[in-house]
């Protein structure tokens, strides 16, 4: 399916910024089921310098510096990207997550070897006893990993409430299993610190979904918002995603941005200012089927 | 021990009385009993000093450690603080065992040089598998953003190893620092402190100075850098690093200027420190710094060490810093066990220097063994850091773990194994250790340092040895800070030319001269150390002049002055301790004793003397050593010791000495420091300070008419307060009158405790500062400035004292009310022009996924 993108970050600030520096993860990265054919970004004010590289993790990044005065800041990414269905899989008749966490102890091979990197801790994630507790649930010995990982998934999305505002950018996954509430950030970082945990490799996948409007109403304007879910991988089909927000495995209808070991690598807008005061930040996104609604109703 | 029996049989020979460890490897004496060869010209040329000599020696020593801060770990919490002491015994190493040691290390920084550039390079070791890729992956200190997969220069410039010496005599590295210079200050303080008591011993036992290792550094790294006026910079956290004291004594050392990352800006691929003539560019910064500390953006978004941009611009010129940025991934402990075969592998060689023993925990295997042999280990962290030295982590005994404790550990180290070592437990060995009451021996690791600028590696020949705590690991733990030179023995028959740096070479010289602007953040402390020293000085001044019962020249009773004064400075601070101190005298010595007690307020001694200590630690670097060593017997004097403030007299005497320090301060700040921006503003803010309080206490007390034998008793005490009392006794040879006081006090331009005399001053620096625009007519400061100061020199003294029906002097009021407004605007005016560059706080910002749905 093919989706044109509208991403817009506004900073807003109550006294002037002198300068401030970003770092951008609002390329969306093409990879084997997944194109980008176009994408722009427009920022406000002109930075004075602006470099693109691609990150360790191979993503786009763009990292800007702006240095003049400023209390609004604008971000503007505009994409189009086609994104192909996945192969169906049986869970069931995958190898069993044991074997699975020994082949990534093993090292054997440039696949596993860049599997291994997504295994460790990270920032956000560092397993401990209470997380091994709630990921052992799903993981029986001997158990076909996926659908081992299918299982936690769908725990997850039962367990967890979906609430804005119960958490924050700094909160912690034994917090998160604790309340039982979150956003789609926090159930991938708890989902993937169940993984990492049982010795599985899992990372952390930043994107968009396609949202549908009501039923006989029009999308309104910037609905839509960023989302995050997982990716887990398998020696046999490779990496493969998962949604514990909508348990479900992504589609068609989940565009990915960047992929990373947790939501530090691939923040989509995360900077330090000088000055500036009280901020507040509007993010407005649209997400629409290039060939309009009628395509994508199903 | 009985002195005068030493005096009688002199031993010729120091290590003739010395007794061994009965087990164990002795530095000094062998397993045969007889004294280690490159012991004997140590113990020959130090024996013949007569005990006497040696305890006075050392109790110098002592005091000179105390006297150069190097124990003083400023913003410690007083119980952790490490103690620093330097033993007069340091550790003789032989030429031939040196030759090895030498090897070993450039052997080591070869390899880990080689490591880092793999692991951000090609990574081949970790494909091959040769290191565990989880092992690099997992450890906080390997940055991703730092990959680079071109690189081929030389990554570690700067390098140590901390070794011990085993039971079967083995030197074994413990612990390598690739970070940072690794406290290599503190051997070098040691070394210059411990010289000047064993300077005659150091020559008599031919031993290799340091100075010209340090010249050889000092001028490659200016040679590497194509451009004439070079800026070199340290990069340092700040002083409430603990490490901090090595930062600033290695940049004066080295007279390269020491910066933290709020004086740095990144603009593009350049990295500017910001200085009073605005952004100078930097050629290289030295870093002191946690690597992932350095950059908020794309590191450790909570590290503020360093300029906001780093990585980018390092990216774009990589050879600005040094270390590379990601080069402490080397010093994980869990490498240990691999060297020798990754050693062979990048080299072709087996490793001149073998670690101590070592398990990696993320190895199930290891975790196994571990716990069949529990006795035998100790757990630690993979990867620590450098910070002090002597302050490594002693780690976990599994031996003395509760089962429940043991199962905990158990579990985390099989979730998170990646980031623990375990250790075997092994003696190290002992060196003689000098006391009052003969030499003991003691356990003891030392460090090495290693320096190559762009590979050209050379081992420092000297090193930091410190005593071990009693404990059975092998960490360089060393809590009381008992610490000792290390002297390499030359095997030359002609010494190498005595070179300090004190007095370099006339081409660096001359580099080194030029260029060096003053750090806006240095300005702003140098100001307040000026305003904070002034007004501790004025403080002790009103207490001394309030606890004087009476002026000596008749029996005029000064109390009232002085009661209102104290008033005064009691409520400059929140909630006023006091309403009113009345006539009570105790009530008088309650008030001066809490203000010579009370910490945290701004007008006490303890809250004035700690603000002192932070500011001027700041500007160390800028300070003398006699300015440094002044500021902390001050320090002395000024902290609270209750037991010393009995009665008046002691708090008087106490008061004294606090006054002829912080004059001698003064003394040294007049005669020391160069005329440059730095002095200035020193100046500036003590002159600031001393204008306000004045006008402040003038108005307090003469505000309104009083009656006559009150109102004499305050002029009396306010000339005493500023130390105007002979002055005036020389123009007029009878009691003070008001408007002759006034006219010594504000008007006139010569008195150097005047009002008019300090404005005068203030207006000559503002001048001489460096302005935006030569052609601007008067910027705000100096339009201020000239507002007062003509403002003060068309008073007529005689209006000044006339009073109105109800008793009010309404001119002096309102003059003194424009003093007291005026003087607060001028220092915020000349804190946004000068200081403001480094005020504005950094913020991180982010947004989040899923925000709004």
């Amino acid at each position: 399916m093919n989706f044109e993108i509208s991403h817009r970050t506004t900073y807003r600030y109550s006294a002037p910024v002198s300068q401030s520096h970003h770092v951008l993860h609002l390329t969306p990265r093409s990879h084997y089921r997944q194109t980008v054919s176009r994408h722009s970004l427009l920022i406000d004010p002109a930075p004075a310098s602006k470099a693109e590289m691609i990150d360790d993790f191979g993503n786009p990044v763009s990292l800007i510096a702006i240095e003049q005065d400023h209390r609004e800041l604008l971000i503007h990414s505009r994409a189009q990207v086609e994104v192909f269905a996945p192969m169906h899989i049986d869970t069931s008749r995958t190898a069993s997550w044991n074997d699975v966490a020994a082949t990534l102890r093993a090292n054997l091979g440039p696949e596993t070897f860049e599997a291994i990197q997504y295994s460790c801790p990270s920032r956000f994630i560092r397993p401990s006893r209470d997380i091994h507790k709630f990921a052992r649930a799903s993981f029986v010995e001997g158990r076909p990993m996926l659908e081992a990982v299918q299982d936690l998934t769908a725990r997850i999305y039962r367990d967890f409430k979906y609430e804005s505002g119960a958490t924050d950018a700094a909160t912690s996954v034994e917090e998160v299993l604790r309340i039982r509430r979150g956003v789609c950030q926090d159930f991938a970082h708890l989902e993937i610190a169940c993984l990492r945990t049982m010795g599985l490799a899992a990372r952390y996948v930043s994107g968009y979904l396609l949202t549908y409007p009501p039923a006989g109403q029009p999308k309104l304007i910037g609905a839509d918002a960023s989302h995050a879910w997982v990716s887990v991988w398998s020696p046999e089909i490779g990496w493969v995603d998962f949604d514990p927000t909508n348990n479900m495995i992504p589609g068609e209808e989940h565009i990915a941005i960047a992929i990373g070991r947790d939501f530090q690598d691939v923040s989509p807008v995360s900077g330090v200012l000088l000055g500036g005061g009280e901020h507040e930040v509007e993010v407005a996104v649209d997400v629409n089927p290039v060939n309009g609604w009628a395509g994508a109703m199903r | 021990m009985n002195s005068t029996v030493q005096n009688i049989i002199m031993p010729r020979d120091l290590l003739a009385a010395y007794r061994p460890p009965a087990v164990g490897h002795d530095e000094a004496i062998g397993a045969d009993g007889t004294i280690r060869p490159q012991w004997h010209a140590f113990s020959q040329a130090f024996g013949a000093i007569p005990l006497e000599e040696q305890a006075q020696r050392q109790e110098r020593l002592r005091r000179l450690v105390a006297e150069n801060g190097i124990a003083h770990d400023l913003f410690a919490e007083p119980g952790s603080r490490q103690p620093w002491s330097v033993d007069l015994i340091p550790i003789m190493i032989s030429a031939a065992e040196w030759a090895v040691l030498e090897r070993g290390l450039i052997q080591r920084v070869q390899l880990c040089d080689m490591m880092v550039n793999d692991f951000y390079g090609a990574q081949t070791l970790l494909r091959s598998g040769r290191v565990p890729p989880r092992l690099v992956f997992s450890d906080p200190a390997f940055l991703r953003a730092c990959r680079e997969p071109k690189n081929t220069a030389h990554l570690i410039n700067f390098f140590a190893a901390d070794l011990i010496r085993d039971a079967s005599g083995e030197w074994r590295i413990i612990d390598v620092h690739a970070e940072t210079p690794a406290g290599v200050g503190f051997a070098l303080a040691n070394r210059l402190l411990h010289g000047q008591l064993m300077g005659d011993v150091f020559r008599d036992c031919r031993a290799v100075r340091l100075a010209s290792h340090f010249q050889q550094i000092q001028t490659e790294l200016l040679q590497r850098i194509e451009r004439d006026d070079p800026l070199i910079t340290l990069l340092t956290p700040g002083p409430q690093h603990e490490d901090y004291f090595s930062h600033a004594y290695l940049s004066r050392y080295l007279g390269f200027q020491l910066v933290e990352g709020g004086d740095l800006r990144v603009i593009g691929s350049r990295v500017y420190m910001k200085t009073l003539e605005g952004l100078k560019p930097i050629d290289l910064m030295i870093r002191c710094v946690e690597g992932s500390h350095c950059d908020p953006l794309e590191l450790d978004p909570n590290g503020f060490a360093g300029p906001v941009g780093l990585v980018q611009a390092l990216r774009r010129n990589p050879r600005l810093m040094m270390n590379f940025l990601g080069s402490s991934i080397v010093e994980n402990r869990g490498l240990a066990p691999l060297l020798p075969d990754i050693s062979r592998a990048l080299l072709g060689q087996d490793l001149v220097l073998q670690d101590t023993h070592r398990r990696w925990l993320g190895d199930m295997e290891s975790r196994v063994y571990v716990f069949a042999h529990p006795e035998r280990f100790v757990i630690r962290h993979a990867h620590e850091g450098t910070g002090r030295p002597g302050r490594a982590e002693i780690g976990i005994m599994l031996e003395t773990l509760t089962p429940k404790a043991l199962d905990a550990l158990r579990f985390e180290l099989d979730v998170n194994g990646q980031d623990y070592v375990a250790e075997e437990r092994s003696d190290s060995a002992y060196a003689p250790s000098w006391t009052a009451d003969g030499l003991t021996s003691r356990r003891f690791a030392m460090r090495l340092f290693v320096v190559g600028i762009d590979g050209d590696y050379r081992v420092m020949p000297g090193g930091l040895a410190m005593s071990l705590d009693g404990t059975p690991g092998v960490a360089m733990s060393a809590r009381d800070g008992h610490s000792r030179d290390v002297w390499i023995a030359s095997d030359d028959e002609v010494m190498p030319p005595h070179i300090t740096l004190m007095r370099p070479a006339a081409e660096v010289a001359r580099v080194l001269r030029a260029g060096i602007g003053l750090r806006s953040r240095i300005a702003d402390n140098l100001y307040w150390l000026g305003r904070y020293c002034e007004r501790a000085d004025w403080v002790m001044r009103l207490m001394r002049g309030a606890l004087s019962r009476s002026e000596d020249s008749g029996a005029v009773p000064i109390g009232a002055g002085g009661r209102r004064a104290l008033e005064l400075i009691l409520s400059k601070d929140q909630p006023p301790s006091s309403q009113g101190i009345g006539h009570d005298p105790n009530a008088v010595e309650q008030s001066v004793r809490l203000l010579m007690t009370a910490p945290g307020r701004s007008h006490s001694l303890p809250g004035l003397e700690s603000n002192m200590l932070r500011v001027g630690s700041i500007v160390r670097e800028r300070l003398s050593l006699e300015v440094w060593q002044t500021l902390l017997r001050f320090s002395n004097i000024a902290s609270p010791q209750a037991n010393d403030l009995s009665d008046s007299v002691k708090l008087l005497d106490r008061l004294n000495a606090g006054i002829v320090t912080l004059a001698s301060l003064n003394g040294l700040t007049a005669e020391n420091m160069t005329r440059n921006y730095g002095w200035r503003f020193t100046d500036i803010g003590r002159r600031l300070e001393r204008a306000y309080n004045l006008a402040e206490l003038l108005l307090a007390l003469f505000g309104e008419v009083r009656r006559e034998d009150d109102e004499t008793a305050r002029l009396f005490f306010v000339l005493n307060v500023a130390d105007s009392t002979i002055t005036f006794r020389q123009r007029y040879l009878f009691a003070p009158i008001l408007s002759l006081v006034l006219d010594l006090l504000m008007v006139d331009e010569a008195n150097p405790r005047g009002i008019g005399f300090q404005l005068c001053a203030i207006t000559d620096h503002l001048q001489a500062l460096p302005q935006a625009s030569p052609h601007a007519p008067h910027n705000e400061e100096q339009r201020l400035i000239l507002e007062l100061l003509t403002k003060v020199r068309l008073a007529k003294v005689a209006s000044l004292e006339h009073a109105d029906a109800s008793g009010q002097r309404v001119e002096l009021q309102e003059l003194l009310g424009t003093l007291i407004s005026g003087l607060p605007k001028l220092s915020e005016a000349i804190t946004r022009r000068y200081f403001n560059l480094t005020e504005e706080e950094l913020r991180r910002v982010y947004t989040r996924f899923g925000s709004h749905s």
